[in-house]
């Protein structure tokens, strides 16, 4: 996996932050707790001088791992972060498409209209799935969140042309450019923490966190940052391949982000 | 590692998505669960395995056999990585490919050798616009050789043809390569192939490394220029933006454009840390020891010693992508900026770079055109100072081009 140069991607990074916060009347972020979107609210606490200005949204379905929630408590505490938290119900009978769907999509809409956000920062990377690739760093969704992937705006010399559609919002990816080691290797230089569960234990660890799930732990003996920037530097397998949703069917990403999935 | 960024360009099915495909299988880079998916949707659309695939994700696309959307993939190649971005070939997706090929400092041209595809318009049309995006290294790939018998009289035909009409839109020869390739075989991607031993150059890989390893002609003066975002604070005293000239230090007296506003610099932040001194490239958030009541959006910071150029008539070159109607804006800077007036000077055909007798402006044609904006503005030529050089026109809110100041 290639490691690019932190400078530049940080640079482009809070360039993107500021012009999303700027521009927009009522912005706010997705926060998994994961390792991204943790390390996109670093950028935006240096991009705005220590504080991240916006709030942050967790869809809580309440089936994440317990050292989630309590990494949550920690990190919203310590950065006094304006947490929301979006409950959503869980329905046994589903899984995978149907459940992302149903769930994280559906609160996610509601809590976006309550507040009236109308830009919301998304921390995906080209890198993830072939899909995220073809995302511009800012992307207008209509009022029903779809993504129209067969026409999006031009966006090029840091002129980011997307408009808000009539009750539509625009999705902000700032983090677009990085690579998943390039994640780890900012988590080392500036010591951001992160959740413990992508440190093995038992032989296992977690290379991307959804919930429990659908989230399976994968074969590693790796419990430090630079083991795990070592195992990924060398890695033949896909970074996602621990979660069941993107294995299911071959289109299933793409219909789930043109439906508004993140 | 430093990232190369190199776009593709070149018509549709002349092989860029193909050759990327196949650079990355044969640099061993792409994963085998990837390459083992592109086989999979291969089988399931009963075609043969497609290199492409691996790029092409959209369900439309693989269906299709073409790309809609750009997209962009890595390798490394001894102490360089390259970013490969794949564009859309297709004329109306010009749009894709612009936002595409506007990241790259090189370009790697597709051309097919196949009898009925050859040198075609938007062979050239992308050629143009590369050069109007400020690329000044290509590289020729005339493509399908295998399709062709390797024919090398076939091959000097075609480079000989580009490299006129390469010239003419203001590529240095000494900066142009020409290969011959077979991208679905791999002849001549990475190694030298057997197959065409009249070849004596270097395979795609090393020609691009070549270019890559060249002086990098897109850094900016020494005169400062921060271009500003706005302001972080309700007081008013923390501008943010990038600086893309000179540099700016604790103590500096500064004056924005245009609205005139002056001020001290108090302190200097760059990624969250203060700083004495900020450059090229910072990310930074200049404190000032006055808070400035007027908007500083797509204001440009200098240095108050200095006159830069305040004007509101540009002679610009416009690669045109929609119909140009009414309610014209040039976008500089995060800056929107109306047109008084828009004369159209000269009239350019993008596919030969010669002058056209037409009058009406249609999509995909180049014109140079002098502008009256509403305004003055801080602008530079094209060749001075690209940040400042280089804007996107709107028509009716619509993106409809882009254009360089000459």
């Amino acid at each position: 996996m290639i490691q690019q140069d932190l400078k530049s991607l940080e640079e482009k990074s809070i360039y993107v932050i500021r012009e999303a916060n700027i521009k927009f009347k009522k912005v706010a972020a997705l926060w998994s707790m994961g390792k991204d979107s943790t390390a996109m609210l670093a950028l935006a606490r240096k991009a705005f001088l220590g504080k991240v200005p916006f709030p942050v949204i967790h869809i809580d379905n309440g089936i994440d791992f317990p050292e989630t929630y309590q990494f949550r408590e920690e990190l919203a505490k310590k950065w006094k972060l304006d947490l929301i938290v979006a409950k959503s119900n869980i329905k046994p009978e589903m899984s995978g498409f149907a459940c992302c769907g149903a769930n994280k999509t559906i609160e996610l809409k509601k809590i976006m209209k309550q507040y009236g956000f109308d830009a919301l920062i998304v921390s995906i990377r080209r890198d993830e799935h072939g899909i995220r690739a073809k995302e511009r760093y800012m992307s207008p969704r209509d009022k029903n969140f779809k993504w129209n992937f067969k026409d999006q705006p031009a966006e090029l010399w840091d002129d980011y042309s997307s408009k808000l559609d009539a009750k539509g919002h625009v999705r902000i990816h700032p983090l677009l450019d990085w690579n998943e080691i390039d994640i780890w290797n900012f988590v080392k230089k500036d010591k951001i923490p992160v959740n413990p569960l992508y440190f093995a234990r038992d032989g296992y660890r977690y290379r991307s966190l959804g919930c429990t799930h659908c989230t399976v732990a994968l074969p590693s003996n790796v419990k430090d940052i630079n083991g795990i920037i070592k195992e990924l530097a060398t890695t033949t397998t896909e970074e996602r391949s621990g979660r069941q949703q993107d294995k299911e069917k071959e289109y299933v990403m793409e219909k789930l982000r043109s439906l508004g999935y993140m | 590692m430093i990232v190369k960024n190199i776009t593709l360009l070149g018509h549709k099915d002349h092989g860029k998505s193909t050759t990327i495909g196949n650079l990355l299988i044969l640099t061993k880079t792409v994963t085998q669960d990837r390459i083992n998916e592109a086989k999979r949707i291969s089988r399931e659309l009963g075609r043969q395995f497609e290199p492409g695939y691996i790029l092409d994700s959209f369900s439309e696309e693989r269906e299709n056999e073409m790309t809609i959307d750009t997209t962009r993939a890595e390798l490394v190649h001894k102490d360089l990585a390259f970013a490969f971005i794949d564009v859309p070939g297709h004329e109306e997706l010009i749009k894709n490919m612009i936002s595409g090929a506007s990241y790259a400092e090189i370009a790697l041209l597709m051309v097919s050798a196949k009898k009925e595809e050859g040198i075609r318009e938007q062979t050239k049309r992308h050629i143009f616009i590369a050069r109007m995006l400020g690329i000044d290294k290509l590289i020729v790939a005339v493509n399908k050789m295998d399709l062709i018998g390797y024919d090398h009289k076939k091959f000097h035909e075609m480079c000989t043809e580009l490299a006129k009409f390469i010239e003419r839109v203001g590529f240095k020869r000494s900066n142009v390569f020409f290969v011959p390739i077979s991208a679905y075989n791999g002849d001549n991607l990475v190694k030298r192939s057997k197959m065409m031993k009249w070849y004596k150059g270097k395979p795609v890989l090393d020609l691009l490394y070549v270019h890559a390893k060249g002086e990098d002609t897109r850094l900016g003066r020494s005169a400062l220029r921060v271009v500003a975002q706005g302001f972080i604070d309700p007081e008013r005293k923390i501008i943010v933006g990038k600086v893309v000239s000179g540099k700016i230090s604790v103590g500096s007296n500064i004056n924005i454009l245009p609205i005139g506003a002056t001020s001290k610099v108090s302190a200097i932040s760059v990624k969250g840390k203060r700083v004495r001194t900020a450059r090229i490239n910072d990310d930074v958030a200049i404190h000032i020891s006055t808070p400035i009541s007027k908007d500083v959006r797509g204001t440009v910071i200098v240095d108050s010693s200095e006159k830069p150029l305040l004007t509101d008539k540009i002679n610009s070159l416009i690669f045109v992508t929609a119909p140009i109607r009414r309610n014209l804006k040039i976008k500089v800077n995060g800056s929107e900026v109306a047109c008084k007036k828009f004369d159209v000077i000269k009239h350019i055909d993008t596919t030969t770079g010669e002058p056209m007798a037409e009058s009406k402006i249609e999509p995909l044609d180049a014109i140079r055109s002098r502008i009256t904006l509403s305004k003055k503005v801080p602008i530079e030529n094209f060749e001075s100072l690209r940040e400042l050089g280089r804007f996107v026109l709107y028509s009716e809110g619509k993106f409809a081009g882009i254009g360089i100041v000459e």
